[in-house]
């Protein structure tokens, strides 16, 4: 790294606990209503970690051959399931770590896993197909064949889910088995996030830009000039913003009144490399982000999209998840290292003289 | 910008059945030191025996701007995005592409993606060719002819299916097509690891490093013949022939396989191109010099060559042996040999012969455009009538490469480009090389009468 000096933990993040695992993090998130971390690797590791102090609960390795791809933690926190290059999904107990179900979609890469928001359903995308599993792990729904690999999901709503491949993003009722809407778009898409109320939807697409649509009203838009690939999206609690990445800043559009069209984006500039990871925290207006140069930063923003640092550290290796505990009082991060780390998200009670 | 080395990839095409296969196979189970990733298609021939072997299925991504240069390998930019999270199980990784993938896409997947850019540097283009088979395959389908203009390196595989004089054609066929690539024989694509990997066909500056000239170049001989010869005097005879002098370059221990006599080729280029020593009969074949044998008197004209311990040695000639049915004798040492042993003056033959194809006409709608001159570029000149080449032409231009000398800077600057994809960055200093200009355009239906003008009304 050239011209990056590593800092200690500043503003609102505080020292709290850091540790290693075997390879290039690759996947966490919080289970056990926050009292657990789960961390995996790409080779496959899993690793559970006590929140406050990072002591190791268990850990299981080689899950996956060929290598991990996803994790996705059930919103109860009592499950969660792993997706790997073998084809396979795993569904696990977050207590002990011990292996519940096993399903086995053929010869291919599962590469995105989401539970349901009401956790009734998992959805696993297979290449081109994208399947419905019950929480018992029984199939309940698959899709059509898509007309390329499958790049993105969320879940609009408990029985609707969305995808996202090239050229299109299509909703689907799972439960009555119906196309709800096609949105087109001549490009390849990368990235896709939802707004709260599930209105919006908002794809990072291959030709550096951003599109989206509005569903009630069938309105598209783009939004272009990044510099590279948008690949990390996300919208804050109130679908008020949506913070992207595609370069070396934070770019976060506002959807306030008639915007974004036709307004200028907040711009928030402290990382020095291209944006890998956007977390918002579960409410409130506080963002946190991570680069490829293994600097980690905390953001308020405002509704217009403007913002200020709020904390700031580095660990030193591209940072390739973060995760806001539950309540908002840690924020964690893994890189491609795999070093974890853990700060404590507070604002200082007393200054301490640096 | 991390200061990390990025991998290099190399990108495998070819025909069904051009042997592929065989060659991926060869390169993972030799014993090179390297850790390479393969990126198979998912229509594979066979299986890959060892090695990280990944399927992809060619997802060819179009972009809403309807721009060619803008499509991109989906697939490959999703593999090689996992593959960069892997970097300790492999240092290099070779994509191989179904016969019917245009190589376009693939290439521009490490100019236009900015996390593969990154990460990745495209290495070279490695087109296989069956040679039994290219013929038909060149007159039906655009796609071997793209792949054949993509190329670094050409592998003319299963040579031992064909005669050498249809080889010969093949060979010249192709390289007017694309005078860029190296040509390479195979019988069972048995060729060394180093014609196809570690290429640095994308970094010019080492490509000039090792050849002068990047261009596969239009040899000035026409021959050459390898000889195992003892110590001892030896006679090179001449008949009547086509032509009252032809150059001649004599070098020793020149080796019989098609590298050695490719690397020999190179440096006859060179010394062909120094001034030729006229020689007269009757005189000593100097080694490594460019002589031009005196042949205007009647008769056998014999020139005597000596040769101080046993070796091969190659003649590299201006005109083919059969015209002046050249040979080679071993002259007799009467004193201390005995009357019962070989012929006087028994004739060697080569043990090793090698013609190299003048021009010939070219009806391919795919050609290479050389434009090479002496002299100083005016930059902004330069670049608008590049800039309207591209734009006009850039679908049909699938390779550029060239070094150019601009007024007042004193880098060479060297150009890359696939489609319209282009850079142009300052390289080493000129120092006290000759200044000159050397572009080489790979495209289709190209008016090169008309590029060459265009480039001419650029220079100083």
């Amino acid at each position: 790294m050239s011209g990056i000096e590593a800092f200690s933990p500043k503003g609102m993040l505080h020292e709290g606990w850091s540790t290693q695992v075997d390879d290039y993090a690759i996947v966490c998130g919080w289970a056990l209503e926050g009292k657990t971390f789960l961390v995996g690797d790409v080779a496959g590791g899993l690793y559970a970690f006590e929140g406050k102090s990072g002591k190791l609960i268990w850990q299981v390795k080689d899950t996956h051959k060929g290598g991990l791809l996803a994790m996705s933690i059930h919103p109860d926190g009592n499950t969660f399931a792993t997706a790997g290059q073998d084809g396979n999904v795993y569904i696990w107990e977050s207590q002990e770590g011990k292996s519940t179900k096993n399903l086995e979609l053929g010869k291919g890469w599962v590469e995105h896993i989401k539970w349901s928001q009401d956790g009734k359903f998992l959805a696993v995308v297979f290449t081109k197909y994208v399947y419905v599993f019950d929480e018992k792990g029984q199939e309940h729904w698959k899709s059509e064949e898509h007309p390329s690999t499958v790049s993105a999901i969320a879940w609009s709503n408990s029985n609707e889910l969305a995808t996202a491949c090239y050229g299109q993003v299509t909703f689907f009722d799972v439960v009555s088995d119906n196309v709800n809407q096609k949105l087109e778009w001549r490009g390849s898409l990368v990235s896709m996030v939802l707004s709260p109320d599930g209105d919006i939807v908002a794809c990072g697409s291959q030709d550096n830009s951003v599109h989206f649509w509005r569903r009630s009203t069938d309105e598209d838009s783009e939004m272009t000039g990044y510099p590279g690939k948008p690949s990390h999206l996300a919208f804050d609690q109130t679908g008020t913003v949506l913070a992207t990445g595609g370069s070396d800043r934070v770019t976060v559009w506002s959807f306030q009144g008639n915007g974004p069209e036709g307004t200028v984006p907040g711009e928030l500039m402290l990382h020095t490399e291209p944006i890998s990871c956007l977390a918002f925290s579960h409410s409130g207006m506080l963002l946190a982000s991570g680069a490829r140069d293994g600097s980690v930063f905390s953001w308020f923003l405002q509704k217009d999209g403007q913002g200020d640092p709020v904390g700031g550290a580095f660990v030193g290796n591209l940072v390739s998840q973060i995760a806001w505990h539950p309540d908002d009082s840690a924020l964690a991060a893994i890189n491609a290292n795999g070093g974890i780390t853990v700060w404590e998200f507070k604002v200082r009670s007393k200054t301490t003289p640096q | 910008m991390s200061t990390k080395q990025k991998v290099p990839v190399t990108i495998l095409t070819g025909f069904l059945g051009s042997g592929k296969t065989t060659l991926l196979n060869r390169i993972l189970s030799e014993e090179h030191g390297k850790k390479i990733a393969v990126i198979e298609n998912e229509y594979g021939e066979v299986g890959i025996d060892q090695g990280l072997v990944i399927n992809a299925d060619e997802e060819v991504f179009e972009m809403s701007n309807g721009c060619i240069c803008c499509t991109v390998r989906g697939d490959l930019i999703r593999v090689l995005g996992n593959l960069m999270k892997r970097r300790d199980k492999f240092d290099y990784v070779l994509v191989e592409t179904t016969g019917l993938a245009d190589p376009g896409p693939v290439a521009q997947t490490f100019f236009m993606d900015d996390e593969i850019r990154d990460e990745f540097s495209l290495d070279g283009i490695v087109t296989l060719v069956d040679a039994a088979h290219i013929e038909q395959q060149l007159g039906r389908s655009d796609e071997s002819s793209e792949q054949v203009a993509f190329a670094d390196v050409l592998v003319l595989n299963k040579t031992d299916l064909v005669s050498d004089e249809s080889l010969d054609n093949l060979e010249s066929r192709l390289r007017d097509m694309n005078r860029m690539a190296r040509v390479i024989r195979s019988k069972q694509a048995d060729v060394s690891i180093d014609t196809v990997l570690n290429l640095s066909a994308f970094d010019l500056d080492q490509v000039l490093q090792r050849r002068p000239t990047f261009l596969e170049p239009e040899y000035p001989f026409e021959w050459t013949g390898v000889f195992t010869l003892e110590e001892g005097r030896y006679e090179l005879t001449l008949e009547e022939g086509p032509d009252p002098t032809m150059s001649l370059v004599l070098l020793l221990d020149q080796g019989k396989d098609e590298t050695s006599l490719n690397s020999g080729a190179e440096s006859c280029v060179r010394l062909y191109a120094e001034p030729e020593q006229p020689l007269e009969p009757g005189n000593i074949v100097p080694v490594g010099k460019h002589v031009s044998l005196q042949l205007q008197s009647s008769g056998t004209k014999s020139f005597p060559i000596d040769v101080d311990k046993a070796r091969n040695i190659g003649l590299f000639t201006q005109h083919t042996a059969e015209e002046f049915s050249l040979k080679i004798t071993k002259v007799k040492n009467s004193t201390t040999e005995d009357n019962n042993s070989d012929q006087n003056f028994s004739e060697i033959s080569p043990a090793a012969e090698r013609v190299w194809v003048a021009e010939h006409e070219h009806d391919d709608e795919v050609g290479s455009i050389a434009i090479e001159r002496v002299g100083d570029v005016d930059p902004e000149k330069l670049n608008r009538w590049l800039s309207r080449l591209l734009s006009e032409k850039g679908v049909d231009i699938f390779r550029t490469k060239g070094f150019i000398s601009y007024e007042g800077e004193s880098r060479r600057i060297v150009f890359q480009g696939v489609h319209m994809l282009f850079t142009a960055q300052p390289d080493k200093e000129w120092g006290n090389e000759p200044r000159r200009n050397q572009l080489v355009f790979i495209g289709r239906n190209l008016d090169e009468a008309e590029m060459i003008r265009e480039f001419d009304k650029c220079l100083v």
